[in-house]
């Protein structure tokens, strides 16, 4: 476990002196004058125009910071050949996915937490409200990126930077529409088509679960027992791609 | 009764020799037939980097891998910390297979051209390295500290690693390689960067820790250095292994030719000397005139006394590794030709 952690710590170290706090800023920045510009066309519904575009743009904000920063990140360890000093220490390749994967999932998270704050902070000021059920949606979030950084894990074990971010979205928005493929896929199409959209939900991650913006802006908590499964589900699909990018890093040669 | 005694003698010594081969301590590392193929990405076309290499470390020995570029030298070294796997064969490293972490606790492993985290400064990155050591803060401050001023890093222990001089990453990728106070080092390229100077230290710090019984493979194409410092070599061309031995059994250790350095020869004297096969090269003032063997030596000098030219010097010389290593070089392409 000790190798894990200096691992994560390392990158959250790196990430951080990539400047990540500087995008924290200059978002919490857009938040506030978004609010400004926001409200005043809303018709009395600049509260949940605010919280909505703030909740949406956080998670998009850490979403794209999991990314870039993932992407770059294990690439960067390969080509500059810093992996070699740390694999020909007693670290297992696992243990050093899994270092890598906490360290990103942290990093985000941060963020996540940081702007979210930023939105609570910004209601409290503007709308003399701290919606405090907001803290239900930013768990889910939290969950959400981390199965995103688990792809970011997962595509970068086997493939170049640009297509591991390629490959990631693409799972991310097909996750996002996973029902809407089963609909089509079992509604009118061919039994083939239909069989293949089923595989796909299966597989595909359902990231819609993660998403209660829609209950957050009225006001209304997460259930308990949405959180709850939301987090096993999320876990799980976490401990599987990592275990198969664990699988994949294994047999790597680096040359 | 003599009789009955050498009986008793040879039946203990084979016991002896017996237990001895039971509790015969395994080599620091052992490699055997190992053999590495890689396949072009894009035309899947076989290459072979490493064929057929096998060799043992004895412990406390300087073991140098030489041989040209794309030799195999660095692809034996990824074979041997497990960064690829082999082919065939078997790599061995206190007889564990370096994919078991445990077999890297007592490793320390300096790669070429050594490039590490340059968002972080030499203290942070030595944090690092011992904790995934597994050592205690304590016993990591205390040892990164000394090596830092063995080798006289010290004052740059919070300069960003990005700052670092090739010669600072160099010395900096030793103290890495030391922090875990291995048993078994291995140092790819390890006097690549340093000037003269760094080099003297390192070769100094690599006698220590031979002392200490440390094992210590190295890889390296500047032969002068290597041969000051291995106890024994390999030579590598094309992945193969060509010749191992401890370098005075290696290289003719027989005189090859004789150096009389002398003051200027008149130009009648030195085309006789030519004539009669010997090799004049000037030297500043002076002239040396190389003799191959030992009695046209003291006819040369005798000629030379009759002359009045007065000999300031006479010196054997032997076989350098480098000569040998071209010698064995040169070899093995006619062999294959």
């Amino acid at each position: 476990m000790r190798p894990v952690l200096a691992i994560a710590r390392n990158t959250i170290r790196e990430a951080l002196r990539e400047r990540v706090a500087l995008i924290a800023v200059v978002f919490g920045l857009a938040m506030v004058l978004a609010s400004q510009v926001l409200a005043p066309l809303a018709l009395g519904e600049g509260k949940k125009i605010v919280t909505d575009f703030g909740l949406a743009g956080s998670s998009l904000l850490a979403t794209l910071l999991a990314i870039t920063l993932g992407t770059s990140l294990l690439y960067k360890e390969v080509e500059r050949r810093t992996i070699y000093s740390v694999m020909a220490k007693p670290v297992r390749r696992t243990e050093f996915l899994v270092g890598k994967f906490l360290g990103l999932w942290s990093t985000g998270a941060a963020l996540l937490v940081v702007t979210t704050l930023m939105v609570l902070a910004v209601l409290t000021v503007a709308y003399r409200d701290t919606p405090w059920v907001l803290a239900g949606s930013l768990a889910l979030t939290l969950v959400e990126i981390g199965i995103v950084t688990s792809f970011v894990v997962f595509y970068s074990s086997f493939t170049t930077p640009g297509l591991a971010a390629f490959f990631t979205l693409t799972s991310i928005v097909a996750g996002h529409f996973a029902e809407d493929l089963l609909y089509f896929g079992t509604h009118g199409g061919t039994s083939a088509f239909g069989a293949a959209t089923t595989v796909a939900y299966w597989v595909l991650p359902h990231l819609s679960v993660f998403n209660a913006r829609g209950l957050v802006v009225h006001g209304v908590p997460v259930p308990p027992e949405r959180l709850l499964f939301a987090a096993a589900y999320g876990l799980l699909y976490m401990g599987a791609l990592l275990a198969a990018a664990s699988a994949i890093f294994e047999r790597r040669e680096f040359r | 009764m003599k009789g009955s005694q050498d009986a008793v003698h040879r039946r203990g010594s084979a016991e002896h020799a017996q237990n001895m081969h039971e509790v015969a301590p395994l080599s620091p590392l052992s490699i055997v037939s190992l053999r590495k193929t890689y396949r072009d990405p894009m035309t899947l076309k076989p290459f072979t980097a490493v064929s057929d290499v096998t060799f043992e470390l004895r412990r406390g020995e300087i073991f140098g891998l030489l041989g040209p570029n794309g030799a195999g030298k660095t692809t034996t070294i990824k074979l041997v910390l497990g960064l690829a796997r082999p082919t065939s064969g078997s790599v061995l490293i206190d007889g564990r297979d370096p994919s078991d972490p445990n077999a890297r606790r007592r490793l320390g492993y300096l790669p070429e051209n050594p490039c590490f985290y340059d968002h972080l400064n030499a203290a942070e990155y030595l944090e690092l390295v011992g904790e995934l050591f597994g050592l205690d803060p304590n016993v990591r401050r205390h040892r990164s500290g000394g090596l830092m001023e063995r080798l006289g890093l010290t004052p740059h222990v919070k300069k960003p690693l990005r700052k670092y001089s090739k010669g600072m990453t160099q010395r900096l990728g030793l103290v890495q390689a030391l922090l875990n106070e291995p048993t078994l080092l291995v140092l790819d390229e390890p006097m690549s960067g340093l000037d003269p100077i760094g080099r003297a230290e390192v070769k100094q710090i690599l006698r220590e820790e031979r002392s200490r019984g440390v094992t210590i493979l190295l890889s390296s194409h500047v032969l002068a250095e290597t041969e000051s410092i291995c106890d024994r070599v390999g030579i590598l061309q094309n992945g193969r292994l060509l010749e191992v031995g401890a370098i005075p059994d290696l290289v003719r250790t027989g005189v090859r030719e004789w150096e009389v350095v002398v003051d200027s020869v008149p130009e009648e004297t030195a085309s006789s000397l030519r004539e009669m096969g010997h090799g004049l090269e000037s030297a500043g003032s002076r002239t040396v005139i190389r003799v191959a063997e030992g009695t046209a030596l003291q006819e040369v000098l005798a000629r030379l006394t009759r002359l009045g030219i007065f000999v300031h010097a006479v010196e054997p010389r032997r076989e350098t590794l480098e000569e040998h290593f071209v010698r064995a070089l040169r070899g093995s392409q006619g062999a294959a030709l």
